[in-house]
């Protein structure tokens, strides 16, 4: 009887400590946010935490100034293409890893994710050579180019794991029933792998939307991403704008989840 | 409906000999199992069939015409899998009519047929349920249905019943053969479970390591095996040695085993050792006065309900096990007399040459 009940306080300890870790967790995860998010707010002249007083100054102050706002724009429309590209190829380069068996398999594998693990400024510069060899340096299209290739392994990653779930024997039967790859493909694969698709089109569209090193080496001449305008900013002027800026881009993240997880229901990507 | 032939079928992964010189054939409206334990090649023969697998060597021919170069999706054989293969995101009316949606049928008759195998499988009011929201054997019936809806040449089934329990097993397993017989429809049946294999087919090819050791109807697969293999896996056996066999004419042979000297049937043209197959049900314990076949020692007995299975020991070491009614008077111990249905038992090698 003791023993049981020691046993059961034991197991309460460990699940309020287990409580704790994750609230520390998450509070470790969303400090960052909230701070800049609160400093965005403040009425006062300097990114600080907590925020002095309530104001939508800064907001006024960041849609105001063109360079910042061509920089969303810019940084919108990259990652919005970088988001359909990306997640096209991916989904045929994951069709095509699935088709490969044994050692060939592991190696495309790791090809495919081969951006993920070279550092992104050699990345950078080797691309800064390649663009200018065809062309394409300081231009949008060269950009373009750059933040697909880095949100490739991302979107690959993602749609290869949904597809891995959907078991072969699916194909087998839609084949038996008359149809061709393709129409299996649209009719039921697509369909079940597609809130894998979706997620990876977030990862390709936050990572484009987040490029620094590559986008600073590769930008248009003339043009700015918003990481690039905002450290541009920020050089000169500590002035929580910045943070009005930062407030933007995660509320235009998360109207991007939102939207997915509407139209796919993003929870039976996990 | 039609013919199948499959013909010295080889297939290999790397070392593994997965088909050897396969040889079937499924006249028009029969019913063919491939029975073996895992790993023996039935599977793979049905994938052959299916066009899901090219063999490296050999023939498959519908109705007399080679139809190797066909692609799965153009042999118009239905299949219905293990794990049924459902699509999860559509519902039972959708998996039913997929195939002929994909044949742009019109849709008056797309709507007829599908609620026809809907009525064939009894699935009534379940058409628009996912399948997750259906249980195994209900799916397993769909999955039937969305085969049999396309009218096929031939049906492939790939152990349908191995994930039901045994209670739908029953139910799905007649129904199978009922549809199988109704619609005259050729199939080739893939199991591990020899009690199905006996009662659903016209005709059984055991396999083993990637051959067929044996192909005939279950009867003689039972009652007249080829070698021990078979024996083994059709049933409950007992397996008396012969050190040598005298014959007697046409598969008749003299033999010593047991302990009795006995004149018994068995596979033409047996020379030097031999295993005499006796099935638990040829033997009974001997009435006080009669003659016995095999004289032994009780060894174990085991009250079962419906009836009481003992172990007898017999004198030259082999062993045999029998079912005795349930209040027979038996002790661990006893000496036992035993009658065999001598037209019954069976003379066979240890390894078919």
């Amino acid at each position: 009887m003791s023993a049981a009940s020691a046993t059961f306080g034991g197991q309460r300890t460990i699940g309020l400590g287990f409580s704790l870790l994750i609230i520390a967790l998450y509070v470790f995860l969303l400090m960052p946010l909230l701070t800049i998010v609160g400093a965005s707010f403040t009425s006062g002249m300097m990114i600080e935490f907590p925020p002095q007083g309530f104001s939508l100054k800064w907001y006024h102050e960041f849609l105001s100034r063109k360079d910042l706002v061509d920089g969303l724009l810019m940084s919108l429309r990259v990652a919005a293409i970088t988001a359909i590209v990306t997640t096209t190829i991916a989904m045929m380069a994951a069709l095509a890893g699935q088709a490969m068996a044994g050692r060939m398999a592991g190696w495309f594998q790791l090809g495919m994710t081969l951006p993920l693990l070279v550092p992104e400024l050699l990345t950078a510069v080797g691309l800064l050579f390649f663009l200018y060899k065809i062309g394409l340096g300081k231009t949008v299209l060269g950009l373009q180019f750059g933040h697909i290739l880095m949100a490739f392994p991302y979107a690959y990653v993602s749609i290869t794991a949904a597809l891995r779930q959907v078991p072969s024997s699916l194909e087998e039967a839609s084949s038996s029933m008359g149809a061709s790859s393709w129409q299996t493909f649209r009719l039921v694969i697509l369909p079940l792998v597609m809130p894998g698709v979706a997620m990876g089109a977030i990862f390709a569209f936050i990572n484009s939307f987040d490029l620094y090193t590559i986008s600073l080496l590769l930008k248009p001449i003339g043009g700015n991403t918003l990481p690039l305008a905002l450290f541009d900013f920020l050089t000169y002027e500590f002035k929580p704008t910045a943070a009005a800026a930062a407030t933007l881009s995660i509320l235009l993240s998360l109207c991007g989840v939102v939207l997915v997880q509407r139209l796919v229901g993003l929870q039976r990507a996990f | 409906m039609a013919t199948v032939e499959a013909i010295k079928l080889h297939k290999r992964y790397g070392d593994f000999v997965a088909l050897d010189d396969v040889t079937l054939n499924a006249e028009s409206g029969q019913l063919v199992t491939l029975l073996g334990p895992s790993g023996c090649g039935k599977s793979t023969t049905l994938r052959c069939l299916a066009g899901f697998l090219d063999p490296e060597g050999g023939d498959i021919k519908l109705d007399g015409d080679s139809i190797l170069k066909l692609p799965s999706n153009r042999r118009g054989f239905g299949v219905v899998f293990q794990n049924y293969a459902l699509f999860p995101h559509m519902t039972v009316a959708e998996n039913i009519g997929y195939g002929l949606r994909l044949r742009k049928c019109p849709k008056p008759e797309l709507v007829r047929r599908v609620g026809e195998a809907v009525d064939l499988v009894r699935l009534n009011g379940l058409e628009d349920r996912l399948p997750r929201q259906i249980s195994g054997g209900q799916q397993q019936r769909v999955a039937l249905a969305r085969a049999l809806v396309m009218k096929p040449r031939l049906l492939l089934l790939d152990e349908p019943l191995a994930n039901l329990d045994a209670r739908l097993r029953d139910e799905v397993r007649w129904l199978i053969r009922d549809l199988q017989q109704q619609s005259g429809i050729t199939a080739f049946y893939v199991t591990h479970d020899q009690s199905e294999a006996m009662a659903m087919s016209d005709m059984v090819a055991v396999m083993k390591s990637g051959r067929v050791a044996q192909f005939a109807t279950p009867r003689e697969i039972y009652q007249k095996p080829v070698e021990r293999y078979v024996a083994d896996f059709t049933g409950e056996a007992n397996f008396l040695s012969c050190q040598s066999v005298n014959a007697q004419g046409a598969g008749q042979y003299a033999i010593q085993a047991g302990g009795a000297a006995l004149t018994v049937a068995g596979v033409p043209g047996l020379t030097g050792r031999a295993e005499l197959l006796v099935r638990p049900e040829t033997l009974r314990l001997a009435a006080a006065g009669e003659v016995a076949d095999f004289n032994g020692r009780i060894v174990k007995s085991a009250f079962v309900g419906a009836s009481l299975l003992c172990e007898i020991a017999l004198p030259d070491g082999g062993v045999l096990k029998l079912t005795a009614p349930p209040n027979t008077p038996v002790h661990v111990g006893d000496a036992a007399a035993v009658v065999m249905d001598r037209a019954q038992a069976w003379l066979m090698p240890e390894v078919a040459p």
